[in-house]
């Protein structure tokens, strides 16, 4: 595939161990990868682009997953509607029940399987098999 | 060199970074030596030495950077970093407070291949990778090489256990002949200079769950591994591990730690409790 066909993935996390095992899968299932070290600088590069899925860490210093979110919802035009797969340690369903109402459209409990996360991203991007 | 200035050199040597030299290694430290003098200028022993007690320009780092070996490759005895995966880093989440950070010590770590090795190792072969904090620290007494660990740029003969697919998941191709390790993988790993005998250097890094410290030992004298074996003590949490090289034996060195034998390797473990008495 031509990498202009490609959906294109946004990865904030602030551990670039982990930025690289995400985008390693993407790049695996067929995204376009770029990435963000915490919520300001993804919305520095919501400036200047707009991928198909944001893939959201929790805790981040800066600015976290959540404020992220909350703020991302409230800008107007399709950025402000950009899917979001959110990733975090925490399992509990008040975690998933604060990460929905910040805006999430779907939560991913860590560790998470290389293959998950393509399959996953596939599904919000609607990719058919 | 005379008999009395080699002596000398081998005495401020071992006083400043803990290694011994003697008579067998006579040719090893001429050469440096000779080395040393062509870079300085210095055209007799008497004028390098002076230059070199004087500190002139540096020449304390530039000597000591010279008489440390800094051949390795990536994935080098890299049953020890299955065994991390396998067994040292379970032992180690059992009981560490959640969002405490897993903290490994590459030491020393010459031109970087392995602490990077342990940093893609862990993403092979960890599937918990992106579940912790991961703090990896390469550090050495040769602040040459830290510079070349930060830049990151390998030949072929390093990256040699690497299979193709490594190389091209976590490496790009800058010519023929040379490969840098992506940023994110760069940016993974933190890079500080430390010698292993001087308490001071070692103590600020704090505390780590497992420590490599491979073939170095080996080059001390029994005072000044005992010191060494003493710092790297301290810089374990309590439960912590280390990895020596395969010809070497912490038994040997210290009685402050515990022998552990897994499937893969033998490591040593710094006791959860001092024992009493």
């Amino acid at each position: 595939m031509a990498d202009g066909d490609k959906k294109r993935v946004l990865v904030i996390d602030d551990a670039s161990l982990v930025r690289l095992y995400y985008r390693d899968a993407l790049e695996r299932g067929g995204f376009q990868v770029d990435e963000a070290l915490n919520g300001l600088e993804a919305f520095e590069k919501l400036t200047m682009d707009s991928p198909d899925l944001l893939v959201v860490d929790v805790n981040m210093p800066r600015m976290d997953g959540m404020t992220f979110l909350r703020l991302l919802r409230r800008q107007a035009g399709p950025i402000g509607s950009t899917p979001a797969l959110v990733t975090s340690t925490e399992a509990g369903v008040q975690d998933m029940a604060a990460a929905r109402a910040a805006g999430a459209n779907f939560y991913l409990t860590k560790p998470v399987a290389q293959d998950t996360l393509a399959l996953y991203a596939a599904m919000l991007c609607g990719i058919p098999a | 060199m005379t008999e009395e200035e080699f002596q000398r050199l081998c005495d401020f040597l071992y006083r400043r970074t803990g290694m011994l030299f003697g008579e067998a290694k006579r040719y090893y430290v001429e050469r440096r030596i000779t080395e040393r003098m062509g870079a300085t200028g210095a055209t007799s022993f008497a004028s390098y030495f002076a230059r070199l007690r004087g500190d002139v320009r540096g020449e304390i780092e530039q000597f000591v950077n010279a008489f440390t070996v800094n051949e390795t490759y990536f994935y080098r005895e890299d049953h020890q970093l299955q065994c991390l995966t396998s067994d040292l880093l379970r032992e180690r989440l059992k009981g560490k407070p959640r969002g405490e950070a897993v903290r490994i010590w590459s030491v020393p770590c010459s031109t970087g291949e392995e602490p990077y090795s342990i940093a893609i190792w862990l993403l092979e072969n960890w599937p918990q990778v992106d579940s912790h904090d991961i703090e990896i620290l390469g550090s050495d007494i040769d602040t040459g090489v830290l510079e070349a660990a930060r830049a990151g740029v390998y030949g072929k003969r390093a990256l040699m256990r690497l299979g193709p697919e490594l190389i091209e998941r976590y490496f790009e191709q800058i010519d023929d002949e040379h490969w840098r390790v992506l940023a994110d993988l760069r940016g993974s790993v933190r890079f500080s200079p430390v010698n292993l005998v001087e308490s001071a250097e070692t103590r600020p890094n704090g505390r780590f769950d497992v420590i490599f410290c491979r073939n170095v030992l080996i080059y001390f004298d029994d005072a000044s591994r005992r010191v060494a074996a003493e710092n790297l003590y301290e810089n374990l949490a309590p439960g912590g591990f280390i990895c020596l090289g395969h010809s070497e034996s912490m038994s040997r060195i210290s009685p402050l730690f515990e022998v552990c034998r897994y499937a893969d390797a033998i490591v040593y473990q710094r006791p959860l409790e001092a024992a009493r008495g």
